[in-house]
Protein backbone atom coordinates (compact mmCIF):
# COMPACT_ATOMS: atom_id res chain seq x y z
CA UNK A 1 0.00 0.00 0.00
CA UNK A 2 2.28 2.44 0.96
CA UNK A 3 4.61 3.90 -1.57
CA UNK A 4 8.52 3.66 -0.62
CA UNK A 5 9.95 6.86 -0.63
CA UNK A 6 12.72 7.28 -2.73
CA UNK A 7 15.71 8.14 -0.81
CA UNK A 8 18.11 10.19 -2.82
CA UNK A 9 22.03 10.44 -2.75
CA UNK A 10 22.67 13.36 -0.57
CA UNK A 11 25.88 14.59 -2.99
CA UNK A 12 22.52 15.05 -5.47
CA UNK A 13 21.31 17.88 -3.55
CA UNK A 14 25.31 19.09 -2.94
CA UNK A 15 26.66 19.29 -6.18
CA UNK A 16 23.07 19.49 -8.22
CA UNK A 17 20.43 21.13 -6.48
CA UNK A 18 22.41 24.01 -4.93
CA UNK A 19 25.09 24.98 -8.14
CA UNK A 20 21.51 25.07 -10.08
CA UNK A 21 20.14 27.78 -7.90
CA UNK A 22 23.70 29.89 -7.57
CA UNK A 23 24.11 29.39 -11.56
CA UNK A 24 20.81 30.69 -12.15
CA UNK A 25 20.79 33.49 -9.93
CA UNK A 26 24.48 34.15 -11.18
CA UNK A 27 23.18 34.24 -15.46
CA UNK A 28 20.07 36.79 -14.09
CA UNK A 29 22.63 39.42 -12.11
CA UNK A 30 24.42 39.46 -15.47
CA UNK A 31 21.67 39.30 -17.53
CA UNK A 32 20.87 42.57 -15.39
CA UNK A 33 23.93 44.48 -16.11
CA UNK A 34 24.31 43.19 -19.88
CA UNK A 35 20.98 44.46 -20.61
CA UNK A 36 21.80 48.26 -18.48
CA UNK A 37 25.18 48.13 -20.92
CA UNK A 38 23.27 47.81 -24.18
CA UNK A 39 20.05 49.98 -22.74
CA UNK A 40 19.77 52.56 -26.37
CA UNK A 41 18.54 55.85 -25.16
CA UNK A 42 15.25 56.07 -26.49
CA UNK A 43 14.85 59.70 -27.80
CA UNK A 44 11.30 61.40 -28.03
CA UNK A 45 11.21 64.07 -30.37
CA UNK A 46 10.25 67.23 -29.66
CA UNK A 47 6.44 66.80 -31.04
CA UNK A 48 5.69 63.18 -29.25
CA UNK A 49 6.18 65.10 -26.08
CA UNK A 50 4.59 68.20 -26.94
CA UNK A 51 1.50 65.58 -27.81
CA UNK A 52 1.35 63.41 -25.14
CA UNK A 53 1.03 66.56 -22.70
CA UNK A 54 -1.99 67.90 -24.78
CA UNK A 55 -3.67 64.40 -24.60
CA UNK A 56 -2.84 64.90 -20.64
CA UNK A 57 -4.36 68.29 -20.54
CA UNK A 58 -7.23 67.36 -22.14
CA UNK A 59 -7.94 64.17 -19.96
CA UNK A 60 -7.62 66.66 -17.20
CA UNK A 61 -10.47 69.00 -18.97
CA UNK A 62 -12.68 66.48 -18.81
CA UNK A 63 -11.57 65.18 -15.49
CA UNK A 64 -11.31 68.38 -13.16
CA UNK A 65 -12.93 70.93 -15.39
CA UNK A 66 -15.53 71.21 -12.59
CA UNK A 67 -13.38 73.33 -10.21
CA UNK A 68 -13.06 75.78 -12.90
CA UNK A 69 -16.02 78.31 -13.86
CA UNK A 70 -18.26 76.97 -16.74
CA UNK A 71 -16.91 79.89 -18.73
CA UNK A 72 -13.65 79.18 -18.62
CA UNK A 73 -14.66 75.05 -19.43
CA UNK A 74 -16.41 75.75 -22.38
CA UNK A 75 -13.81 77.93 -23.38
CA UNK A 76 -11.21 75.65 -23.41
CA UNK A 77 -13.55 73.19 -24.85
CA UNK A 78 -13.71 75.22 -27.53
CA UNK A 79 -10.14 75.61 -28.31
CA UNK A 80 -10.08 71.72 -28.15
CA UNK A 81 -12.94 71.15 -30.33
CA UNK A 82 -14.13 73.37 -32.45
CA UNK A 83 -15.28 71.92 -35.22
CA UNK A 84 -13.18 74.31 -37.93
CA UNK A 85 -10.26 74.71 -36.25
CA UNK A 86 -10.14 72.63 -32.56
CA UNK A 87 -6.73 71.07 -31.60
CA UNK A 88 -8.05 68.31 -31.53
CA UNK A 89 -10.32 67.81 -34.70
CA UNK A 90 -7.77 69.35 -36.86
CA UNK A 91 -4.30 68.70 -36.07
CA UNK A 92 -3.30 65.23 -37.88
CA UNK A 93 0.01 63.87 -37.02
CA UNK A 94 2.23 61.88 -39.71
CA UNK A 95 1.86 58.62 -38.90
CA UNK A 96 4.65 55.91 -38.92
CA UNK A 97 3.68 52.23 -37.78
CA UNK A 98 6.74 51.15 -36.06
CA UNK A 99 7.06 47.73 -37.84
CA UNK A 100 10.47 46.08 -37.59
CA UNK A 101 10.84 46.10 -40.90
CA UNK A 102 10.58 49.71 -41.46
CA UNK A 103 11.90 51.00 -37.97
CA UNK A 104 15.72 49.91 -37.39
CA UNK A 105 15.93 51.00 -33.97
CA UNK A 106 12.21 48.95 -33.53
CA UNK A 107 14.56 45.56 -35.12
CA UNK A 108 17.70 46.26 -33.05
CA UNK A 109 15.49 46.40 -29.32
CA UNK A 110 13.79 43.22 -30.17
CA UNK A 111 17.24 41.53 -30.99
CA UNK A 112 18.96 42.86 -27.90
CA UNK A 113 15.72 42.00 -26.14
CA UNK A 114 15.89 38.36 -27.18
CA UNK A 115 19.61 37.89 -27.30
CA UNK A 116 19.80 38.99 -23.73
CA UNK A 117 16.37 36.85 -22.32
CA UNK A 118 15.45 33.63 -24.28
CA UNK A 119 18.66 32.83 -25.60
CA UNK A 120 20.70 32.19 -22.36
CA UNK A 121 17.94 30.76 -21.20
CA UNK A 122 17.93 27.94 -23.85
CA UNK A 123 21.20 27.64 -23.65
CA UNK A 124 21.69 27.25 -20.03
CA UNK A 125 18.47 24.93 -19.84
CA UNK A 126 20.23 22.81 -22.63
CA UNK A 127 23.44 22.51 -20.87
CA UNK A 128 22.25 22.11 -17.45
CA UNK A 129 20.03 19.16 -18.80
CA UNK A 130 23.18 17.66 -20.75
CA UNK A 131 25.29 17.92 -17.47
CA UNK A 132 22.89 16.53 -14.83
CA UNK A 133 20.79 13.90 -16.71
CA UNK A 134 20.31 10.83 -15.76
CA UNK A 135 18.86 10.95 -12.28
CA UNK A 136 16.09 12.38 -10.10
CA UNK A 137 17.19 15.95 -8.79
CA UNK A 138 13.89 16.34 -6.84
CA UNK A 139 10.45 15.87 -6.09
CA UNK A 140 7.61 18.31 -6.22
CA UNK A 141 5.35 19.09 -3.30
CA UNK A 142 1.96 18.50 -5.12
CA UNK A 143 0.83 15.10 -7.56
CA UNK A 144 1.32 15.46 -11.00
CA UNK A 145 -0.62 13.75 -13.75
CA UNK A 146 1.62 11.18 -16.37
CA UNK A 147 1.30 13.38 -18.92
CA UNK A 148 3.48 15.51 -17.18
CA UNK A 149 6.75 12.89 -17.07
CA UNK A 150 7.88 13.74 -20.59
CA UNK A 151 8.16 16.85 -19.73
CA UNK A 152 9.46 17.17 -16.32
CA UNK A 153 11.71 13.71 -16.77
CA UNK A 154 13.62 14.44 -19.45
CA UNK A 155 16.33 11.67 -19.49
CA UNK A 156 14.49 9.59 -16.74
CA UNK A 157 13.55 6.28 -18.72
CA UNK A 158 11.16 4.90 -15.78
CA UNK A 159 7.84 4.73 -16.42
CA UNK A 160 6.80 3.41 -13.05
CA UNK A 161 8.14 6.80 -11.33
CA UNK A 162 5.62 9.30 -9.47
CA UNK A 163 5.56 12.27 -12.02
CA UNK A 164 6.21 14.15 -8.95
CA UNK A 165 9.76 13.77 -9.17
CA UNK A 166 11.44 16.11 -11.76
CA UNK A 167 14.90 16.50 -13.24
CA UNK A 168 17.54 19.09 -13.37
CA UNK A 169 16.52 20.35 -16.02
CA UNK A 170 12.85 21.80 -14.58
CA UNK A 171 14.95 22.40 -11.22
CA UNK A 172 16.24 25.09 -13.57
CA UNK A 173 13.19 26.52 -15.03
CA UNK A 174 11.64 26.11 -11.33
CA UNK A 175 14.36 28.86 -10.38
CA UNK A 176 14.29 30.91 -13.01
CA UNK A 177 10.77 31.90 -12.02
CA UNK A 178 11.25 31.83 -8.31
CA UNK A 179 14.39 33.61 -8.08
CA UNK A 180 12.19 36.94 -9.31
CA UNK A 181 11.73 37.85 -5.75
CA UNK A 182 15.33 37.41 -4.96
CA UNK A 183 16.26 39.74 -7.69
CA UNK A 184 13.76 42.62 -6.17
CA UNK A 185 15.33 42.19 -3.28
CA UNK A 186 18.86 42.70 -4.12
CA UNK A 187 18.80 44.24 -7.72
CA UNK A 188 15.84 47.05 -6.66
CA UNK A 189 12.64 47.00 -8.55
CA UNK A 190 13.28 47.66 -12.29
CA UNK A 191 15.46 45.02 -12.87
CA UNK A 192 16.69 43.70 -16.20
CA UNK A 193 16.98 39.77 -14.42
CA UNK A 194 13.34 40.02 -14.24
CA UNK A 195 12.20 36.89 -16.69
CA UNK A 196 8.89 36.87 -16.54
CA UNK A 197 8.16 40.71 -16.40
CA UNK A 198 9.52 40.73 -19.71
CA UNK A 199 7.40 38.59 -21.11
CA UNK A 200 4.67 39.75 -19.53
CA UNK A 201 5.04 43.02 -21.22
CA UNK A 202 6.11 41.21 -24.93
CA UNK A 203 2.56 39.51 -24.40
CA UNK A 204 0.86 42.88 -23.69
CA UNK A 205 2.36 44.12 -26.47
CA UNK A 206 3.96 47.20 -27.25
CA UNK A 207 0.29 49.04 -26.95
CA UNK A 208 1.73 51.10 -24.02
CA UNK A 209 3.65 54.32 -25.52
CA UNK A 210 2.55 53.89 -29.16
CA UNK A 211 3.16 57.26 -30.66
CA UNK A 212 2.27 56.06 -33.75
CA UNK A 213 -1.48 55.99 -32.52
CA UNK A 214 -1.51 59.69 -31.92
CA UNK A 215 -4.44 61.03 -34.63
CA UNK A 216 -6.58 57.67 -33.17
CA UNK A 217 -5.68 59.25 -29.25
CA UNK A 218 -6.88 62.43 -30.29
CA UNK A 219 -9.91 61.51 -32.38
CA UNK A 220 -10.34 59.33 -28.80
CA UNK A 221 -10.13 62.61 -26.51
CA UNK A 222 -12.09 64.41 -28.86
CA UNK A 223 -14.58 62.36 -28.89
CA UNK A 224 -14.76 61.79 -24.99
CA UNK A 225 -14.74 65.56 -24.44
CA UNK A 226 -17.71 66.37 -27.00
CA UNK A 227 -19.34 64.26 -24.41
CA UNK A 228 -18.15 66.11 -21.14
CA UNK A 229 -20.55 68.47 -19.35
CA UNK A 230 -19.49 71.19 -16.54
CA UNK A 231 -20.87 69.97 -13.30
CA UNK A 232 -19.35 73.06 -11.57
CA UNK A 233 -18.23 71.48 -8.29
CA UNK A 234 -18.40 75.11 -6.66
CA UNK A 235 -22.46 75.21 -6.57
CA UNK A 236 -22.96 74.77 -3.04
CA UNK A 237 -20.02 75.31 -1.42
CA UNK A 238 -20.75 78.34 0.81
CA UNK A 239 -23.68 76.00 2.15
CA UNK A 240 -21.31 73.26 2.86
CA UNK A 241 -18.73 75.42 4.04
CA UNK A 242 -21.20 77.04 6.74
CA UNK A 243 -22.76 74.00 7.40
CA UNK A 244 -19.97 73.85 10.51
CA UNK A 245 -17.40 76.01 12.63
CA UNK A 246 -14.16 75.98 11.35
CA UNK A 247 -11.66 73.95 12.47
CA UNK A 248 -8.98 75.95 13.92
CA UNK A 249 -7.20 73.72 15.79
CA UNK A 250 -3.17 73.89 15.54
CA UNK A 251 -3.62 76.44 14.24
CA UNK A 252 -1.33 78.56 16.20
CA UNK A 253 1.18 75.86 17.56
CA UNK A 254 4.83 76.48 17.34
CA UNK B 1 22.33 82.13 16.42
CA UNK B 2 19.72 79.38 18.06
CA UNK B 3 19.89 77.08 14.85
CA UNK B 4 23.77 77.34 14.18
CA UNK B 5 24.11 75.68 17.65
CA UNK B 6 21.44 73.56 17.12
CA UNK B 7 23.51 72.08 14.01
CA UNK B 8 26.78 71.54 15.78
CA UNK B 9 25.43 68.81 18.11
CA UNK B 10 23.43 67.00 15.83
CA UNK B 11 24.94 63.83 14.06
CA UNK B 12 25.98 63.17 9.96
CA UNK B 13 23.03 60.61 10.00
CA UNK B 14 20.64 63.45 10.91
CA UNK B 15 22.20 66.11 8.71
CA UNK B 16 21.92 63.79 5.90
CA UNK B 17 17.95 63.23 6.88
CA UNK B 18 17.65 66.89 6.86
CA UNK B 19 18.79 67.77 3.32
CA UNK B 20 17.06 64.70 2.74
CA UNK B 21 13.95 66.03 3.99
CA UNK B 22 14.33 69.66 1.97
CA UNK B 23 15.20 68.18 -0.97
CA UNK B 24 12.17 66.15 -1.13
CA UNK B 25 9.87 68.66 0.03
CA UNK B 26 11.49 71.24 -2.38
CA UNK B 27 12.50 73.64 0.68
CA UNK B 28 13.94 77.03 -0.41
CA UNK B 29 15.86 77.44 3.15
CA UNK B 30 19.03 77.82 1.60
CA UNK B 31 20.88 79.65 4.56
CA UNK B 32 20.58 76.07 6.28
CA UNK B 33 20.99 74.23 3.58
CA UNK B 34 24.37 75.73 2.79
CA UNK B 35 25.27 75.40 6.66
CA UNK B 36 24.31 71.88 6.88
CA UNK B 37 25.54 71.03 3.12
CA UNK B 38 28.63 72.66 4.12
CA UNK B 39 30.14 70.73 6.99
CA UNK B 40 28.15 67.60 5.64
CA UNK B 41 30.92 68.08 2.65
CA UNK B 42 33.32 69.16 4.25
CA UNK B 43 33.57 66.48 7.23
CA UNK B 44 31.76 63.69 6.31
CA UNK B 45 32.38 63.08 2.78
CA UNK B 46 33.71 59.74 2.74
CA UNK B 47 30.66 58.15 4.59
CA UNK B 48 28.31 59.94 2.03
CA UNK B 49 29.09 57.64 -0.69
CA UNK B 50 27.04 57.88 -4.04
CA UNK B 51 24.42 60.79 -2.22
CA UNK B 52 27.16 63.36 -2.14
CA UNK B 53 26.61 64.17 -5.90
CA UNK B 54 23.40 65.10 -5.67
CA UNK B 55 23.70 66.54 -2.43
CA UNK B 56 26.73 68.90 -4.16
CA UNK B 57 24.05 70.10 -6.30
CA UNK B 58 21.48 70.72 -3.71
CA UNK B 59 24.34 72.60 -2.21
CA UNK B 60 25.38 74.04 -4.84
CA UNK B 61 22.16 76.25 -5.95
CA UNK B 62 21.46 77.12 -2.37
CA UNK B 63 25.33 78.53 -2.00
CA UNK B 64 24.18 80.72 -5.31
CA UNK B 65 21.22 82.02 -3.39
CA UNK B 66 23.56 83.01 -0.67
CA UNK B 67 26.14 84.51 -2.40
CA UNK B 68 28.62 81.63 -1.56
CA UNK B 69 30.56 81.24 -5.26
CA UNK B 70 33.42 80.00 -3.71
CA UNK B 71 31.20 76.62 -2.21
CA UNK B 72 29.30 77.18 -5.23
CA UNK B 73 32.92 76.67 -7.25
CA UNK B 74 34.48 73.95 -5.35
CA UNK B 75 30.67 71.89 -5.94
CA UNK B 76 30.47 72.52 -9.40
CA UNK B 77 34.31 71.58 -9.58
CA UNK B 78 33.06 67.83 -8.27
CA UNK B 79 30.74 67.82 -10.38
CA UNK B 80 32.33 68.24 -13.52
CA UNK B 81 34.90 66.04 -12.47
CA UNK B 82 32.96 63.17 -11.95
CA UNK B 83 30.14 63.58 -14.55
CA UNK B 84 31.59 65.41 -17.75
CA UNK B 85 29.56 66.45 -20.70
CA UNK B 86 26.60 65.94 -18.56
CA UNK B 87 23.76 68.60 -19.47
CA UNK B 88 22.40 68.70 -16.19
CA UNK B 89 25.79 69.91 -14.68
CA UNK B 90 26.02 72.35 -17.50
CA UNK B 91 22.89 74.11 -16.15
CA UNK B 92 24.43 74.16 -13.00
CA UNK B 93 26.92 76.10 -14.25
CA UNK B 94 24.67 78.41 -16.53
CA UNK B 95 23.11 79.08 -13.25
CA UNK B 96 26.50 80.18 -11.25
CA UNK B 97 27.05 82.80 -14.70
CA UNK B 98 23.31 83.64 -13.60
CA UNK B 99 24.31 84.28 -10.07
CA UNK B 100 26.96 86.17 -11.27
CA UNK B 101 24.81 88.25 -13.48
CA UNK B 102 27.00 87.27 -16.65
CA UNK B 103 23.43 86.46 -17.92
CA UNK B 104 25.63 86.48 -21.95
CA UNK B 105 27.56 83.64 -20.84
CA UNK B 106 24.98 81.87 -19.60
CA UNK B 107 22.31 82.20 -22.18
CA UNK B 108 25.16 80.70 -24.45
CA UNK B 109 25.61 77.94 -21.61
CA UNK B 110 22.20 77.00 -22.03
CA UNK B 111 21.55 77.82 -26.13
CA UNK B 112 24.59 74.72 -26.21
CA UNK B 113 22.59 72.59 -24.41
CA UNK B 114 19.87 72.70 -26.32
CA UNK B 115 21.76 71.95 -29.63
CA UNK B 116 22.16 68.44 -28.08
CA UNK B 117 18.65 68.28 -26.87
CA UNK B 118 16.14 70.12 -28.16
CA UNK B 119 13.57 68.82 -25.53
CA UNK B 120 15.63 70.13 -22.64
CA UNK B 121 12.91 71.78 -20.40
CA UNK B 122 15.40 73.34 -17.67
CA UNK B 123 17.54 75.04 -20.31
CA UNK B 124 14.95 76.53 -21.89
CA UNK B 125 13.18 77.52 -18.68
CA UNK B 126 16.94 79.11 -17.59
CA UNK B 127 16.87 81.26 -20.25
CA UNK B 128 13.25 82.77 -19.73
CA UNK B 129 14.77 83.38 -16.32
CA UNK B 130 17.46 85.30 -17.45
CA UNK B 131 14.59 87.50 -18.97
CA UNK B 132 13.06 88.10 -16.33
CA UNK B 133 16.07 88.97 -14.03
CA UNK B 134 17.18 91.32 -16.56
CA UNK B 135 13.36 93.16 -16.12
CA UNK B 136 12.55 92.25 -19.49
CA UNK B 137 8.60 91.44 -18.24
CA UNK B 138 7.41 91.34 -21.82
CA UNK B 139 10.04 88.80 -23.68
CA UNK B 140 10.01 86.93 -20.43
CA UNK B 141 6.02 86.24 -20.92
CA UNK B 142 6.32 85.99 -25.10
CA UNK B 143 8.62 83.17 -24.31
CA UNK B 144 6.85 81.58 -21.21
CA UNK B 145 3.86 81.64 -23.53
CA UNK B 146 5.73 79.71 -26.39
CA UNK B 147 7.31 77.34 -24.24
CA UNK B 148 3.92 76.62 -22.67
CA UNK B 149 2.58 75.96 -25.73
CA UNK B 150 4.95 73.21 -26.10
CA UNK B 151 4.94 71.64 -22.76
CA UNK B 152 1.32 72.22 -22.06
CA UNK B 153 1.45 70.41 -18.84
CA UNK B 154 4.54 71.76 -17.21
CA UNK B 155 2.82 73.71 -13.50
CA UNK B 156 5.83 74.48 -12.47
CA UNK B 157 5.93 77.30 -16.02
CA UNK B 158 1.95 77.87 -15.57
CA UNK B 159 2.40 79.31 -11.90
CA UNK B 160 5.63 81.67 -13.01
CA UNK B 161 3.46 82.83 -16.00
CA UNK B 162 0.68 83.61 -13.64
CA UNK B 163 3.28 85.54 -11.31
CA UNK B 164 4.28 87.41 -14.40
CA UNK B 165 1.25 88.58 -15.30
CA UNK B 166 -0.26 89.42 -12.14
CA UNK B 167 3.01 91.77 -12.42
CA UNK B 168 1.56 93.19 -15.78
CA UNK B 169 -1.62 93.51 -14.03
CA UNK B 170 -3.11 91.36 -16.63
CA UNK B 171 -5.11 89.70 -14.37
CA UNK B 172 -7.45 88.00 -16.77
CA UNK B 173 -4.88 86.00 -18.37
CA UNK B 174 -3.52 85.21 -14.58
CA UNK B 175 -6.37 83.97 -13.90
CA UNK B 176 -6.24 81.63 -16.88
CA UNK B 177 -2.50 80.46 -15.63
CA UNK B 178 -4.14 79.45 -12.28
CA UNK B 179 -7.33 77.91 -13.83
CA UNK B 180 -4.98 75.22 -15.14
CA UNK B 181 -3.17 75.18 -11.59
CA UNK B 182 -6.44 74.33 -9.95
CA UNK B 183 -7.68 71.84 -12.59
CA UNK B 184 -4.37 69.57 -12.06
CA UNK B 185 -4.42 70.28 -8.74
CA UNK B 186 -8.06 70.71 -7.27
CA UNK B 187 -6.74 70.43 -3.66
CA UNK B 188 -4.49 73.11 -3.50
CA UNK B 189 -6.64 75.35 -1.68
CA UNK B 190 -3.58 77.97 -2.43
CA UNK B 191 -4.43 78.41 -6.05
CA UNK B 192 -8.31 79.07 -4.68
CA UNK B 193 -6.71 81.56 -2.72
CA UNK B 194 -4.89 83.28 -5.51
CA UNK B 195 -7.32 82.74 -8.37
CA UNK B 196 -9.94 84.48 -5.75
CA UNK B 197 -7.70 87.23 -5.46
CA UNK B 198 -7.08 87.64 -8.66
CA UNK B 199 -10.67 87.80 -9.50
CA UNK B 200 -11.36 89.83 -6.40
CA UNK B 201 -8.86 92.77 -7.89
CA UNK B 202 -10.63 91.96 -11.20
CA UNK B 203 -13.32 93.76 -9.98
CA UNK B 204 -17.14 93.72 -11.36
CA UNK B 205 -20.20 91.96 -9.49
CA UNK B 206 -19.58 89.18 -11.61
CA UNK B 207 -16.24 88.57 -10.02
CA UNK B 208 -16.77 88.93 -6.82
CA UNK B 209 -19.29 86.49 -6.93
CA UNK B 210 -16.37 83.56 -8.28
CA UNK B 211 -14.02 85.37 -5.42
CA UNK B 212 -16.27 84.67 -3.34
CA UNK B 213 -16.97 80.95 -4.27
CA UNK B 214 -13.09 80.60 -4.85
CA UNK B 215 -12.63 81.68 -1.54
CA UNK B 216 -14.66 79.75 -0.05
CA UNK B 217 -13.54 76.35 -1.76
CA UNK B 218 -9.74 77.52 -0.02
CA UNK B 219 -11.46 77.90 2.91
CA UNK B 220 -13.28 74.48 2.72
CA UNK B 221 -10.02 72.55 1.27
CA UNK B 222 -8.26 74.20 4.70
CA UNK B 223 -9.87 75.38 7.41
CA UNK B 224 -7.23 77.73 8.38
CA UNK B 225 -6.24 79.48 5.84
CA UNK B 226 -6.71 83.20 7.27
CA UNK B 227 -6.52 84.89 3.96
CA UNK B 228 -9.21 82.99 2.66
CA UNK B 229 -11.37 83.69 5.60
CA UNK B 230 -10.79 88.02 5.23
CA UNK B 231 -12.00 87.39 1.55
CA UNK B 232 -14.76 85.79 2.33
CA UNK B 233 -15.70 88.19 4.41
CA UNK B 234 -14.31 91.03 2.27
CA UNK B 235 -15.88 89.61 -1.21
CA UNK B 236 -19.62 88.60 0.66
CA UNK B 237 -19.24 92.27 2.12
CA UNK B 238 -18.06 94.14 -1.15
CA UNK B 239 -21.10 92.39 -2.96
CA UNK B 240 -23.62 93.14 -0.68
CA UNK B 241 -22.84 96.56 -0.28
CA UNK B 242 -23.56 96.94 -4.28
CA UNK B 243 -26.40 98.75 -5.16
CA UNK B 244 -27.15 96.29 -8.34
CA UNK B 245 -27.93 93.86 -6.69
CA UNK B 246 -31.62 92.81 -5.29
CA UNK B 247 -32.65 91.52 -2.12
CA UNK B 248 -32.14 88.24 -2.08
CA UNK B 249 -28.69 88.11 -3.45
CA UNK B 250 -27.99 91.06 -0.21
CA UNK B 251 -29.32 88.78 2.26
CA UNK B 252 -27.47 86.00 1.33
CA UNK B 253 -24.09 87.64 1.47
CA UNK B 254 -24.79 90.19 4.66
CA UNK B 255 -25.18 86.17 6.38
CA UNK B 256 -22.06 85.11 4.84
CA UNK B 257 -19.94 88.08 5.76
CA UNK B 258 -21.95 87.23 9.36
CA UNK B 259 -20.96 83.97 9.52
CA UNK B 260 -16.84 84.67 8.26
CA UNK B 261 -17.10 87.93 10.76
CA UNK B 262 -17.87 85.32 13.83
CA UNK B 263 -14.79 82.65 12.52
CA UNK B 264 -12.34 85.49 12.63
CA UNK B 265 -13.45 86.61 16.04
CA UNK B 266 -13.19 83.01 17.35
CA UNK B 267 -9.51 82.85 15.71
CA UNK B 268 -8.87 85.71 17.43
CA UNK B 269 -10.01 84.07 20.87
CA UNK B 270 -8.04 81.17 19.86
CA UNK B 271 -4.90 83.24 19.30
CA UNK B 272 -5.31 84.97 22.69
CA UNK B 273 -5.61 82.03 24.59
CA UNK B 274 -2.38 80.20 23.26
CA UNK B 275 -0.54 83.96 24.45
CA UNK B 276 -1.82 83.32 27.70
CA UNK B 277 -1.03 79.88 28.08
CA UNK B 278 2.83 81.37 26.19
CA UNK B 279 2.94 83.80 28.49
CA UNK B 280 2.10 81.89 31.52
CA UNK B 281 4.89 79.07 31.05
Amino acid sequence: MDEPELLLDSNIRLWVVLPIVFITFLVGVIRHYVSILLQSDKKLTLEQVSDSQVLIRSRILRENGKYIPKQSFLMRKFYFNNQEDGFLKNTKRKVVPPSPMTDPSMLTDMMKGNVTNVLPMILIGGWINWTFSGFVTTKVPFPLTLRFKPMLQQGIELLSLDASWVSSASWYFLNVFGLRSMYSLILGQDNGADQSRIMQEQMSGAAMAMPADTNKAFKAEWEALELTDHQWALEGVEEELMSRELDLDGMFSQ
Amino acid sequence: GFDNWNVLIIVFTEMRDKLRKWREDNHRNSEQIVDVGEELINEHASKLGDDIWIIYEQVMIAALDCSRDDLAWTCLQELKRQFPGSQRVKRLAGMRLEALEKYEDASKQYDSILQDDPTNTAARKRKISILKAQGKSAEAIRELNEYLEQFVGDQEAWHELSELYINEHDYGKAAFCLEELMMTNPHNHLYCEQYAEVKYTQGGLENLELSRKYFAQALKLNNRNMRALFGLYMSASHIAACPKVNATVKKANVRYAAWATNQINRAYQVSHAMCCVLLKQ
